[in-house]
């Protein structure tokens, strides 16, 4: 195929110059800039109050000390609330995921945790229900707009302003003209979509690091995907107007209509009625215990923690060794229920990445909150550095409890530091792979439809 | 003047050309499966959640009332759980219901957060929107409008017939209503229908219903109806002034970008940065200064609670605690509630203005944005609000310190303040409290909740056929 050169450049001159490009352009860039102050500004505060955490522990800490000097510290150790926080990882301002519905930071008291683990954050119902206006926003949903916009009238106008024929009678090739034109679209498209990505790496400062340049190609997969669908409706060669709404109506399909039912038919197929029902396991477990004999309560405690079996326990009387396995066992009890919860929790992440293996937008807005480590299994694995640290700070005070030790004798503050969780290097190779399939796809299919609707009719024309 | 005898020509042959076409009803079956699929799903989903929710309640209230006999401030620790159920008419609107907690945990001196909402347990296919009635008849029925109607005016000047009707006794004006009247005949009769049978019928098999329930589904019915007409309204107009139907389609998609995706989403972020809400760990902070400032049941000197060690010993005339006729220690427990309740709500209401500061912005913009303000009006009128979900925080609060209150007044007169702990009470004293029932907002309140949404509503009405007159008075459009 040769590209006539002198045509090619007319056409970047007559695309560059139409209003198109300039609104579709500007008004992205415009909305960008918007989603990186939000995304900035919704994670900043949050790190802000993360960054307060340390002095708050330390501050509460001091009062508990307070108020329980001359006491046990198995009396004092009901009160402290012991923090947790769970970083933003650099990403995350790209893609707030579900950062803004999920708690980011929890305290625990030595008490049952399954009750404490699903305090939420207090927010505004409304601002999770319409969402974040984030950089992955923009990608996902305005930038399909925009290609839909540069490409739907690409043939189909000059076919309806009759400038067609006078193309199909001087251009020595049909193929060559379409191609041009739609290369001219695809670079400014890509130009436009490197453009708004380096803004966002430098305003939202993204490290030049391997999950950086994977946002990148999932981006620009998805940018493509959004590109060839557009082709292959314009190999349709319908008018500019049917092009208009089949576009937009696959847009709501996928974006809109797809996720919808994807999101009904999920909770149908793995509902989690264990979110009530740990609640009530736990309670009713340790509560249960006050009325019972001591000794069984114990002897499940002994199970777990051997060593405090030497440490008398009066069955008459209250004693706060006693006191913390009926907490403990309300966590044994309820143990059962809270590990289905976290596994249906991890079944419905398998099933929607089956999904979206059928539907590029999921899959992209999934890797890009998989790279942002802004999804529900990274909260989960939050919810696990919870349960951890709640072990050791148990771990760390039982031998205090068991042993009648004054609180002002030990070290409030000595409890192992809280791990925050790591950063997680998710492959997005599946997501990857599944938008790249449908890339690929649709080519094919736009180069079959190109072939029958336009070139055809040219080679019977020429014979 | 207008000549009704005209209009009504033009509406009904604006109705048959609609009818003669496969493409709307086409697109019209499309529709009607989604929206029967999101009905059914919806009804489905919320009798299974309630079923669950009551069935969780009933084992939390069997579990209260067969308690046996303990000390009242273990019972008041051993508290009480409460399960939101949906309203009778969520399954038309979800509105906020999926990211809203779904039950609370009721305790001595704590007031928890509604917990276990179901975006908590989602992945994230939630934030792409949830398929609901409300969301096709708000979102996807205007863009069937769009496309029926796009062409409605601009192709009769595109082929000449719009002179034709000029040169006869019509006027433009009559044209445009008589397009808006046969278009806004086809939107109400494929749409309303639907909708009312569905809602009436969803209410019928989970029961029967409600007058009040019936109420809210014929103000629906009726503002649907409205929101129809507007966007009817709006295609007329933008078919009328665009120079060829193509114009005419990309504005008017556009316009659809900017109401359904651009302005909901940049409204609310603006919202919440307009008006910066505590974090919880702050909110919790000043709560927790502003009850030590007030007295601190912990420290024996403190002023606020040695005056009241004073003036109960005054008031019952004797020298010790121990003497008093009452327990001293419930008495202090329950002061100390008193305190932190209190100043709790006090700060829980500030939060809750602070929200409702945010969420103003896009009831200011429903004036823009006629989208805005169906979602309001809906969500207020199906109980899936704001304000609904705060009215269930509000009274399970009020319930819980309610509740606390009366288990330490049997602690106060029953239990002795000598070997406090070792004492029990009769379970009888707690199993005669009422249960938690809530209370859902009546009709009025959801109404003044969308006081702006309902003018918003009226106003973009009255404002469209004053622009469609506007739009007849120029030449300019009619060519």
């Amino acid at each position: 195929m040769k590209i006539n050169h002198k045509v090619l450049l007319l056409e970047i001159k007559n695309f560059l110059l139409g209003k198109t490009v300039l609104t579709g352009v500007v008004s992205l860039l415009v909305f960008g800039f918007y989603s990186f102050y939000h995304g900035k500004q919704l994670i900043g505060r949050q790190q802000q109050t993360m960054a307060s955490v340390p002095g708050v522990q330390k501050q509460h800490l001091q009062q508990i000390l307070a108020h329980g000097t001359g006491k046990m510290v198995g009396t004092t150790a009901y009160y402290p609330f012991f923090y947790t926080t769970n970083p933003a990882s650099p990403w995350a301002k790209f893609s707030i995921g579900q950062r803004d519905v999920n708690p980011f930071t929890l305290k625990v008291k030595m008490l049952a945790i399954e009750g404490q683990l699903y305090d939420s954050e207090l927010t505004n119902p409304l601002t999770l229900l319409v969402g974040n206006l984030d950089a992955s926003f923009v990608f996902i949903f305005l930038f399909p707009l925009l290609i839909i916009a540069f490409t739907y009238n690409v043939v189909s106008e000059e076919q309806e302003n009759g400038v067609w024929k006078i193309v199909q009678a001087t251009s020595n090739g049909i193929g060559a003209a379409i191609a041009g034109k739609l290369m001219v679209r695809l670079a400014v498209i890509l130009v436009t979509t490197l453009l708004v990505f380096t803004a966002a790496v430098v305003a939202l400062q993204l490290p030049a690091s391997l999950p950086t340049l994977k946002l990148l190609i999932v981006v620009v997969l998805y940018v493509m995907f959004w590109f060839t669908v557009s082709v292959l409706i314009i190999a349709l060669g319908k008018s500019s107007s049917f092009n208009a709404t089949a576009l937009v109506c696959i847009w709501i399909f996928l974006a809109i209509l797809f996720p919808g039912v994807a999101n009904i038919a999920i909770n149908n197929s793995i509902p989690v009625p264990e979110a009530a029902e740990t609640a009530i396991r736990q309670r009713e477990g340790y509560h249960a215990k006050w009325d019972e004999p001591k000794k069984p309560t114990m002897e499940k405690f002994y199970a777990v923690y051997p060593q405090y079996r030497t440490y008398p326990i009066p069955e008459d009387s209250y004693s706060p060794g006693w006191y913390y396995a009926m907490q403990f066992s309300g966590d044994l009890e309820s143990a059962n229920s809270s590990e289905k919860l976290f596994e249906k929790v991890m079944q419905r992440q398998t099933l929607s990445e089956r999904i979206a293996s059928f539907n590029p937008v999921i899959a992209a807005q999934q890797s890009l909150n998989k790279v942002a480590n802004t999804d529900l299994t990274s909260h989960i694995r939050y919810l696990q550095s919870v349960k951890a640290h709640h072990r050791q700070i148990r771990e760390y005070f039982y031998p205090f409890i068991f042993v009648d030790t004054p609180t002002e004798s030990i070290d409030w503050a000595g409890y192992p530091a809280y791990q925050p969780k790591q950063y997680v290097n998710e492959p997005v190779f599946a997501g990857m792979i599944a938008i790249l399939v449908w890339v690929v796809g649709s080519l094919l299919f736009s180069l079959i439809f190109f072939k029958r609707n336009f070139i055809k009719i040219i080679d019977t024309q020429n014979a | 003047m207008m000549h009704f005898k005209f209009i009504t020509v033009i509406a009904r042959q604006e109705w048959a050309s609609i009818f003669r076409s496969k493409i709307p009803l086409a697109l019209f079956s499309v529709l009607l499966v989604v929206s029967l699929l999101a009905t059914f799903t919806g009804w489905q989903y919320v009798s299974k959640f309630n079923h669950q929710q009551r069935a969780a309640h009933q084992q939390v209230h069997d579990q209260w009332m067969s308690q046996p006999n303990r000390h009242p401030h273990r019972v008041a620790h051993y508290g009480y759980l409460v399960f939101r159920e949906k309203s009778a008419l969520s399954f038309f609107d979800f509105g906020l219901d999926s990211y809203v907690g779904n039950s609370v945990f009721l305790e001595a001196h704590r007031q928890n957060t509604v917990n276990m909402s179901e975006a908590g347990f989602s992945n994230g296919m939630l934030r792409f929107g949830e398929l609901s009635m409300a969301m096709v008849l708000q979102l996807l029925v205007p863009l069937f409008i769009i496309f029926i109607g796009f062409q409605t005016v601009a192709s009769l000047k595109q082929n000449g017939v719009l002179k034709i009707l000029l040169c006869q006794r019509a006027s433009y004006l009559d044209i445009l209503i008589g397009k808006t009247a046969g278009l806004t005949a086809v939107g109400w009769t494929l749409f309303l229908p639907l909708l009312l049978l569905s809602l009436i019928t969803g209410n019928l098999l989970t029961g029967q219903v409600a007058a009040e329930t019936l109420l809210r589904i014929v103000m629906l019915t009726i503002l649907y109806a409205l929101y129809f007409l507007i966007i009817v309204i709006l295609v007329v107009a933008v078919s009328a002034v665009s120079k060829s139907s193509k114009n005419a389609l990309m504005s008017l998609v556009l316009i659809w970008m900017l109401f359904f995706i651009v302005i909901p989403k940049s409204a609310q972020t603006l919202g919440s940065s307009l008006h910066q809400a505590p974090d919880k760990i702050a909110f919790e902070q000043t709560i927790e200064q502003d009850v030590s400032k007030q007295g601190d049941s912990h420290n024996p000197d403190d002023p606020y609670f040695a005056n009241l060690k004073a003036n109960t010993l005054k008031k019952y005339g004797v020298d010790s605690i121990s003497k008093l006729p009452v327990n001293y220690g419930a008495l202090v427990m329950q002061e100390g509630e008193n305190i932190s309740s209190d100043i709790f709500n006090r700060h829980f209401d500030h939060l809750i203005s602070i929200y409702r500061s945010q969420n103003a912005v896009c009831s200011i913009l429903a004036f823009a944005d006629p989208y805005l303000a169906i979602r309001n009006i809906s969500m207020n009128l199906s109980g899936t609000d704001f304000e609904s979900f705060t009215a269930f925080q509000k009274q399970t609060e009020k319930y819980r310190f309610e509740k606390t209150k009366k288990l330490n007044e049997i602690h106060l007169t029953q239990i002795k303040y000598q070997n406090d702990n070792q004492q029990k009470v009769s379970a009888k004293n707690w199993q005669q409290q009422p249960d938690f029932a809530f209370q859902p907002l009546p009709v009025a309140e959801n109404l003044s909740a969308g006081s702006f949404s309902l003018a918003a509503l009226v106003l973009w009405v009255l404002a469209g056929f004053g622009v469609l007159a506007y739009v007849s008075s120029k030449r300019e459009y009619q060519l």
